[in-house]
C-alpha cells in the first residue's frame, strides 16, 4: 500500500465514530494536562495506560496519541502565560512567548503558537506519508558517531541562542551537561554524584528540574511584582488576534521550523528538543531584527512551535517502523501497542497497515480538532491572566508537586523541586538562561554515551567522526556555525572600534 | 533514612512477634492489596505483573493496586515495598536483578535479600537468544565461536547496560566458550538491534520477542537460545547448551518473581503461592505470558529461594570475572 | 567601588562548582583513556570548562556597575516551606490535609494575609487537586492519613 492510499484508508478507519470520540477525548485531555503545570503527557499516558486495556487497540492508541500531541498545544499555553514549560521544547517557547504576554499581547502569542503548531503538525504528517520509508532508513544509518556529531551540532546551535552573553549561555549548557552526569554511568555502571541516594541512580528527574527552574523560581519572583503591576486591562477580541503585518511574520518561520522538526524528530533520541532549539537559532540568524529575540519576537514563537509539533509527529516513524522509541513518552506508546498485541517494528506496516495508517490519519483529524477547539479558547486563556496572581500561585505550587509525583511516585523528587526552585531563583539574578541548562541536561547523557560508544566501536580512533559521511557533515556545519559567530563577534568589535 | 526506617520497622515486627496470638491475620485479606513494581507502566515487568495480579485480585476478593516505582533497575520497587507503612497488604514483583546482582552492583541497597525478603513464587522465566546480522559469515554456534576466537575482541557485542542480563549472559558465554568479546553498552534492545542491523556491532544476547520479527524479515540471524529446552516463542532456534564446546548445563535465564516482606505471615505466603500457581497453570495466562516472551514457571517459595541462591552464585562469579578484566 | 554583584557572585559560584566537580570526579572515578573513557572523563572535563567560564563571567564584573540584588525573602521562605511540607506530608497524612496545610503556608507571603480568604483558597485548591489527580487521573495517592 502506497503512502497516500494508506492514509486515505486510515482516514476512513479513524473517522469511525467509536474511534473519533476517543480522539476528541484524547486531545481535550492532552490540552488540559498540557496547560496544568507539572503534569504532562508522560504522566497522563502512564496513568491512562491501565484503563486502555478495556478499549479496542485503535481507540486506545488514537486516544493516547491525542494526549501526546494535544499536550504540546497546552504546554505552549502554560509557557506563554505563566512561563511554566513542562518540557525542554516548550522552554524555548517561553523565551519570546512570555515577554509577549507581559506586554499584554498574550493573545497574539497564543494565536501564533497555535497556528504554527497546526501547520507544523500538518507538514509533519505530509512528510511522514511521503518519506516514512526514507526516514526509517535514515534512522538505521545513524550510529553512535552520527548521534554524537548531531548532539554537538545541537549544542553549538544552542549556544548561539543566548548570543547576548555567550559565556553565560555556555556556562548554563555546561552546568546542564554536568547535572546530566548524575546517576548510573551506562558504560561502567558506576554511580556518579549520587552521594548515596538510590533515587538519584537514574539521574535527576527531568520534570522536577524543569518545574523547579521555571515554575517555582517564577512564583517566588512574581508574588510581589504581580501585585504591583496589577491586573491587565480587558482587551477587545480584535486585539487578541495578530495584525496583518504580524500575521505575515508567521508562515516562513513555521515552514522552516516544520522542516527541521520533521527531519530531526525522526531520529530517535532528542530530535524534538534539538529541532526546536535549532529552529530558534535559525530564525534568529535569518531575522533582520535579531535584537528583538528574547523580548517578544513572533518568529521566536512560530519557528520552535512548528518544529516541536512536526517532530512530535515524525517521532512516530522510528517508534512504529523500527520499534525504537525516541523518548520516554514514545516508549510508553510502544508499551501500549504491545499490550494490544501489536508488535511495532519492520513488520508493522505489512502486518497491521490498518493500525499504522489509522493512527497517522488520526493525527490529522486530531490536529484539526485541536485548532478548532483551541482558537476560541484563546480569549479564555488570556482572561485567566486577569485572575490575581495570589489566587493562582498556591494552586500552581500544589500542581507542580503532584505533577512531579505523578512521574514515578517519588517524594524525593518533590524535595528536589524545592531545592532546584531555589537554585533557579538564584540564577535569575544574574540573568542566566535556564532553558539552556535544560538543553544541556537532556543532551548531556546522550553526547557522552554516544561519544564513548563511537570511540569504543572504532577501537579508540577519533577519525571515526570524519570518516563517516553523515557525522562529518554535522561536524562541518557545527564548525561553520562556530566560525560564523566568531566572525560576527569580531565584526561587532571592529565596528565599535570605529 | 531508608535504613533507619527499616530498623524501626524490624523493631515493630519483633514486638508483634512477642505477642502469642497472630490471629488477626486470619481475616486477611480484608483490605485492598498493594503490589510494587520497580518498572514504569507499560514496560514488560509491569505488564507481567498485571497479567498475574488481575486474576489474583478476583481470587482474593480484594482489589490489587499496582504501584509503579521505577528506578535503579527495579531496586526502588523492592525498597518501596519494604518501606511501606502497611506491611501486611504490601507485596512486589521484580525481575531477578534486585535479588541476585543488586547486592553487588548497588551501593546503599538498603535491604538484605536473605533477611528482609520472603520469596513467594517464581512467575515466569525468559531465555535470551544470540543474534547476529543476516550477512554474518557463520550460520551456527560453532562458526560463531570460531569467528570470535580468531583474536581477542574480534567481535563486539551490545548489551542493555553494565550488569544487565544481556551483559552477564554474554560474559558467561564468553567464559564457557573460551572467547573474548568487546562489550558495548546500550540502553535498550531496540538500540542493540539497530546497531547490529547497521553493522556497528556484531552480535548481542537479547529477549526472543525483541529479535524474532527481525529474523522473520531476514535482517537478523538467531544462532542459539540460552534455555535448557527449545522455547515455543522461538521455534527452530537450537539450544546452546552442549554445542560448540559449551557445557551441557549451560543456562542463562531472566526471571520474574512475586515477593513479600520477611515479616509476612507464613499462612499468607502459602495462600498466595497456591493461588499464583493455579493462575500460572491456566492456559490463557500461559499464552499471554508467552506472547510477551515469558515462559510461565511457578513452584514453591523454597524453589524460588533456591533459584535466588543459585543465580546469585552464578552471576557473582561472572561479575568477579568482569571485575578482574578491568 | 563599581561592582556587578550578581555577575560576580554567579561567576564565582559557577567556578567553585566546576572545580568541585573536577576534583570530585578525579578523586572518585576512573578517568580512563580516549579509547576507553572512564566514568570520570566527561565530568572532569566539564568541570574544568565550567570553572573557566565562571572566571570569564566574574572577571569583567569587577569593573562595572550592576543591578542591585533584591531578594524576596518572605516569598522565598513561604514558597519553600510550602513545598517541603507538601513533599514530606503527602504519604504521611494524605493529599487532603497536606494540600490544606501547604496552601495556608504558601499564602503567608501573599500581600493579602487575611485568614478567611486563605482558608477559602485552601479549600478550593484541595477540592481541585483531589478532583483532578485522584478522581480524574486516577493517580495512586493516599487521600487521608494511613492510606
Amino acid at each position: 500500500m502506497s503512502g497516500w492510499d494508506g492514509f486515505l484508508h486510515g482516514l476512513s478507519l479513524a473517522a469511525q465514530p467509536d474511534v473519533l470520540i476517543y480522539c476528541v477525548f484524547g486531545v481535550l485531555l492532552g490540552t488540559f494536562v498540557g496547560v496544568l503545570p507539572g503534569i504532562g503527557a508522560m504522566a497522563t499516558i502512564s496513568l491512562l495506560l491501565p484503563i486502555t486495556y478495556y478499549l479496542s487497540p485503535e481507540a486506545a492508541l488514537v486516544m493516547l496519541a491525542g494526549v501526546y500531541y494535544g499536550s504540546q498545544y497546552g504546554g505552549a499555553v502554560a509557557s506563554i502565560l505563566l512561563r511554566l514549560p513542562g518540557t525542554p521544547q516548550s522552554a524555548v517557547t517561553t523565551l519570546d512567548g512570555y515577554p509577549l504576554a507581559q506586554q499584554g499581547r498574550a493573545g497574539v502569542a497564543l494565536f501564533t503558537s497555535m497556528i504554527s503548531s497546526f501547520s507544523g503538525s500538518m507538514i509533519g504528517i505530509f512528510v511522514l506519508i511521503v518519506l516514512s520509508g526514507a526516514l526509517a532508513r535514515a534512522a538505521i544509518a545513524f550510529g553512535a558517531a552520527e548521534y554524537a556529531a548531531m548532539m554537538i551540532l545541537g549544542l553549538v546551535a544552542a549556544s548561539t541562542v543566548g548570543a547576548k552573553h555567550p559565556a553565560k549561555g555556555l556556562a548554563m549548557v555546561v552546568l546542564g551537561l554536568i547535572l546530566g552526569c548524575v546517576g548510573t554511568d551506562v558504560n561502567s555502571g558506576v554511580q556518579r554524584f549520587t552521594f548515596g541516594q538510590t533515587e538519584l541512580m537514574d539521574g535527576v528527574n527531568l520534570v522536577a528540574l524543569a518545574m523547579g527552574l521555571f515554575g517555582v523560581a517564577e512564583v517566588i519572583a512574581n508574588i510581589r511584582v504581580a501585585e504591583r503591576t496589577g491586573v491587565p486591562p480587558r482587551v477587545a477580541l480584535r486585539e487578541l488576534l495578530p495584525s496583518r503585518s504580524e500575521l505575515r511574520r508567521i508562515p516562513f518561520p513555521a515552514l522552516r521550523g516544520a522542516s527541521l522538526g520533521s527531519f530531526f524528530g525522526a531520529l530517535p533520541g532528542t530530535g524534538s528538543t534539538i529541532s526546536s532549539f535549532l529552529a530558534y537559532a535559525v530564525e534568529r540568524r535569518v531575522s533582520r531584527h535579531p535584537e528583538q529575540f528574547g523580548t517578544g519576537a513572533i518568529e521566536g514563537v512560530a519557528g520552535p512551535e512548528a518544529a516541536n509539533n512536526a517532530a512530535a509527529i515524525s517521532a512516530f516513524v522510528p517508534t512504529l517502523a523500527l520499534g525504537i522509541p525516541g523518548d520516554p513518552i514514545m516508549a510508553l506508546m510502544l508499551g501500549a501497542l504491545v499490550i494490544h498485541g501489536v508488535q511495532p517494528g519492520p513488520l508493522m506496516l505489512e502486518a497491521r497497515p490498518d493500525m499504522f495508517w489509522g493512527l497517522i490519519a488520526s493525527f490529522g483529524i486530531g490536529n484539526v480538532l485541536l485548532l478548532i477547539l483551541n482558537l476560541p479558547l484563546i480569549g479564555i486563556w488570556v482572561s485567566m491572566l486577569r485572575i490575581p496572581f495570589r489566587w493562582l500561585y498556591p494552586a500552581i505550587l500544589i500542581f507542580v508537586c503532584l505533577g512531579v509525583y505523578s512521574v514515578r511516585g517519588s517524594s524525593f523528587d518533590m524535595f528536589a523541586v524545592a531545592l532546584i526552585g531555589l537554585i533557579g531563583y538564584a540564577l535569575s539574578f544574574a540573568r542566566f538562561n535556564p532553558a539552556l541548562l535544560l538543553l544541556g541536561f537532556v543532551l548531556g547523557p546522550l553526547i557522552e554515551t554516544n561519544l564513548r560508544r563511537a570511540l569504543l566501536i572504532a577501537r579508540g580512533d577519533p577519525m571515526v567522526f570524519l570518516q563517516r559521511p553523515i557525522a562529518a557533515a554535522f561536524m562541518v556545519v557545527a564548525a561553520g556555525l562556530i566560525v560564523m559567530s566568531l566572525v560576527q563577534v569580531i565584526r561587532r568589535q571592529s565596528n565599535r572600534a570605529v | 533514612m531508608i535504613i533507619s526506617r527499616r530498623a524501626a520497622l524490624l523493631g515493630a515486627v519483633a514486638v508483634s512477634l512477642c505477642k502469642p496470638a497472630l490471629a488477626q491475620d486470619a481475616s486477611w485479606p480484608s483490605q485492598p492489596q498493594h503490589v510494587f513494581v520497580g518498572f514504569p507502566a507499560g514496560s514488560s515487568p509491569d505488564l507481567l505483573a498485571r497479567i498475574v495480579t488481575e486474576p489474583l485480585a478476583e481470587k482474593l476478593g480484594q482489589p490489587i493496586v499496582i504501584e509503579n516505582k521505577p528506578g535503579a533497575g527495579g531496586v526502588i520497587g523492592v525498597q518501596q515495598m519494604l518501606n511501606a507503612q502497611d506491611q501486611k497488604n504490601t507485596f512486589a514483583t521484580t525481575i531477578n536483578g534486585p535479588l541476585t546482582t543488586a547486592p553487588r552492583l548497588t551501593p546503599n541497597l538498603g535491604y538484605d535479600v536473605a533477611k528482609d525478603i520472603a520469596p513467594v513464587a517464581l512467575i515466569a522465566t525468559s531465555p535470551l537468544v544470540l543474534v547476529v546480522a543476516a550477512d554474518f559469515p557463520a550460520d551456527d554456534l560453532a562458526g560463531f565461536v570460531a569467528a570470535a576466537g580468531k583474536e581477542p575482541e574480534a567481535l563486539a557485542y551490545g548489551s542493555v547496560g553494565k550488569g544487565s542480563g544481556a551483559h552477564l549472559t554474554a560474559e558467561l558465554f564468553s567464559d564457557r566458550a573460551g572467547v573474548e568479546m568487546l562489550h558495548i553498552p546500550f540502553t535498550s534492545y531496540a538500540e542493540v538491534t539497530t546497531a547490529i542491523i547497521g553493522h556497528e556491532i556484531d552480535c548481542g544476547f537479547m529477549a526472543p520477542s525483541a529479535a524474532m520479527q527481525y529474523a522473520e524479515v531476514g535482517k537478523l540471524k538467531i544462532l542459539g537460545i540460552t534455555s535448557e529446552k527449545p522455547f515455543a516463542q522461538a521455534p527452530g532456534v537450537p539450544v546452546m547448551a552442549g554445542q560448540a564446546g559449551l557445557p551441557d548445563d549451560f543456562r542463562a535465564e531472566l526471571w520474574n518473581a512475586f515477593l513479600a516482606p520477611a515479616s509476612t505471615d507464613p499462612v499468607v505466603i502459602t495462600t498466595l503461592n497456591t493461588e499464583i500457581n493455579a493462575i500460572l497453570a491456566d492456559a490463557t495466562v500461559q499464552q499471554r505470558l508467552l506472547d510477551m516472551g515469558w515462559q510461565a514457571a511457578g513452584g514453591s517459595p523454597e524453589d524460588l529461594k533456591q533459584r535466588i541462591a543459585e543465580d546469585t552464585a552464578v552471576w557473582g562469579a561472572v561479575l568477579d570475572r568482569i571485575d578482574a578484566k578491568n | 567601588m563599581k561592582r556587578d554583584i550578581p555577575d560576580l557572585a554567579g561567576g564565582v559560584l559557577l567556578a567553585a562548582i566546576g572545580l568541585f566537580v573536577t576534583f570530585y570526579a578525579v578523586g572518585h572515578y576512573e578517568i580512563g583513556s580516549l579509547r576507553r573513557m572512564g566514568p570520570g572523563f566527561f565530568p572532569a572535563f566539564l568541570g574544568g570548562v565550567l570553572a573557566a567560564l565562571g572566571v570569564m563571567i566574574a572577571l569583567p564584573a569587577l569593573g562595572r556597575q550592576g543591578e542591585a540584588i533584591r531578594i524576596a525573602w518572605k516569598e522565598c521562605l513561604a514558597v519553600l516551606a510550602a513545598l517541603l511540607v507538601f513533599a514530606a506530608g503527602l504519604n504521611q497524612v494524605g493529599l487532603v490535609l497536606v494540600t490544606l496545610a501547604s496552601v495556608l503556608i504558601a499564602t503567608l507571603a501573599a500581600p493579602d494575609c487575611r485568614i478567611g480568604w486563605r482558608i477559602a483558597l485552601a479549600v478550593i485548591v484541595t477540592i481541585l487537586s483531589v478532583a483532578v489527580f485522584s478522581f480524574g487521573l486516577k493517580m495512586t495517592v493516599p487521600l487521608w492519613p494511613g492510606r
